[in-house]
């Protein structure tokens, strides 16, 4: 194994050990936007 | 010389991709931007595919390619596409129409002076960018090409390596950039207030763009159909990966969440690493590349954060950072294993390469923030480099160019 092929592993190694101890999610810091679904009848003219 | 049906179509359907790249860029930026600066900024890349299509078949071919002077430019011999035929050029591509050679290097002087108009966006006069473009094309790109790429250059002859461009697309606009947003200044309420993209989607979908465009960019460069170009594919698309992987990763760490603008950005980070380094590096190398490139470009933006400098898109960090350590990393990287018409590199026992490099590396560096100060500055003794407060306040798409981007 040559020393660039060392070094592409130590990469991925370090990459995908970052994603085991990254957060899974963080606390929401802007508020959800209630949408409703519910629609208003629209008038058409004959 | 006998044309090559293979290699022919592959360099011509390679220019048809490079040039996608440039509207795909206007996209990427333009998502980056707030909504009233929108169409101003797309009409940067477009006006210059527009203006480059022109310049480069008029002079810019003859400087950037055409018989050599002093080892420093190319002659005017080749003006207006004189002495460029049909019949393939031994010393570029022994094996297709010259002509269409040069028009494989148009797309790339095209998208050159394009990139640097993300650090001026949303506050440079429109007339004062079209001037600049111009100057910045023939002065800046053109002597850098023909030093990097034309037969007898300089860098050419010392031996430095850059297979699709870090020096001469990346380095140069990325560090032209930089000066460029120095000059320009800040745009009003910066640091003050929050500049938001107004459509995110719309810089992933010009990212993904980018990236099927750079296979163009880098396969073609292989200028015929075979195993260089092959191999050139693949470290792209694994380099531009691993890049994304990694800038997502770390943006991970630092702001406590995956951004997606991150990983797209992380993407063209990638892009632009390999690029030097894509017809010289195995697989195993473009990974290093790739995961470089997303810790340095990601540091490289925190670093312009922190010193207040408004390159609005960052193109410097992106760009002059990336193919900066891309140009390295091909010192570093390079196998003749890949190329046999090249040079190994310091992992391969040639140290000396490194050295070539950051010889190259430092020639475009000093040129293009040079001769950029020295347009803006000329320019700016014509037309204003700004637009008026009140113009940058109501936006430059009504300012600029008469037309709202959305009517809804």
């Amino acid at each position: 194994m040559d020393a660039t092929t060392v070094i592409a592993v130590i990469s991925c190694a370090i990459v995908l050990c970052g994603w085991l101890v990254l957060p899974s999610s963080k606390e929401a810091t802007v508020k959800p936007v209630v949408v409703s679904e519910e629609r208003k009848p629209v008038s058409v003219s004959a | 010389m006998k044309i090559d049906s293979g290699d022919t179509a592959w360099v011509l359907a390679s220019a048809a991709l490079v040039m996608l790249m440039t509207p795909a860029l206007g996209f990427f930026y333009g998502g980056l931007v707030r909504r009233k600066n929108v169409l101003s900024t797309i009409m940067h890349s477009f006006f210059i595919l527009c203006l480059i299509s022109v310049q480069w078949v008029l002079w810019g071919y003859s400087l950037a390619f055409g018989p050599d002077k002093f080892h420093l430019i190319g002659g005017l011999e080749w003006v207006g596409l004189n002495n460029v035929g049909f019949t393939p050029n031994a010393d570029y591509a022994p094996t297709i129409p010259h002509q269409a050679y040069m028009l494989f290097q148009m797309m790339f002087a095209v998208i050159t002076p394009a990139l640097i108009s993300g650090a001026f966006a949303e506050r440079q006069r429109f007339k004062a960018f079209v001037l600049f473009s111009l100057l910045w094309a023939t002065f800046v790109y053109d002597p850098i090409a023909h030093w990097v790429w034309g037969a007898g250059g300089w860098l050419h002859q010392l031996g430095a390596l850059d297979f699709a461009g870090g020096t001469v697309v990346h380095i140069s606009s990325g560090v032209s950039a930089l000066v460029a947003a120095l000059v320009l200044g800040r745009r009003l309420g910066f640091g003050k207030e929050k500049v938001e993209p107004h459509d995110a989607t719309m810089t992933v979908l010009g990212a993904c763009l980018l990236w099927f465009g750079w296979f163009g960019f880098n396969a073609g460069s292989a200028v015929a159909a075979g195993g260089l170009a092959t191999s050139a594919f693949v470290v792209t698309n694994t380099a531009t990966g691993m890049a994304a992987l990694t800038w997502m990763t770390v943006s991970w760490w630092h702001k406590r969440q995956p951004s997606v603008l991150g990983a797209a950005a992380g993407a063209v980070a990638g892009l632009v690493a390999i690029t030097p380094a894509s017809g010289y590096v195995n697989v195993m190398g473009s990974i290093v590349i790739g995961f470089g490139a997303g810790v340095v470009c990601y540091a490289a933006i925190q670093l312009r954060e922190r010193i207040h400098v408004d390159d609005a898109l960052d193109v410097w960090a992106v760009h002059g950072v990336g193919g900066t350590w891309g140009a390295l990393a091909t010192g570093l990287f390079a196998t003749v294993a890949i190329n046999s018409g090249a040079a190994n590199g310091l992992f391969y026992g040639n140290p000396k390469q490194v050295l070539l490099q950051l010889a190259a590396i430092g020639a475009a560096w000093g040129w293009a923030a040079v001769g950029t100060f020295v347009i803006l500055k000329v320019v700016n003794l014509f037309v204003p480099l700004r637009v008026q407060e009140e113009e940058e306040l109501l936006g430059l798409d009504i300012s600029q160019h008469g037309e709202p981007a959305y009517a809804l």
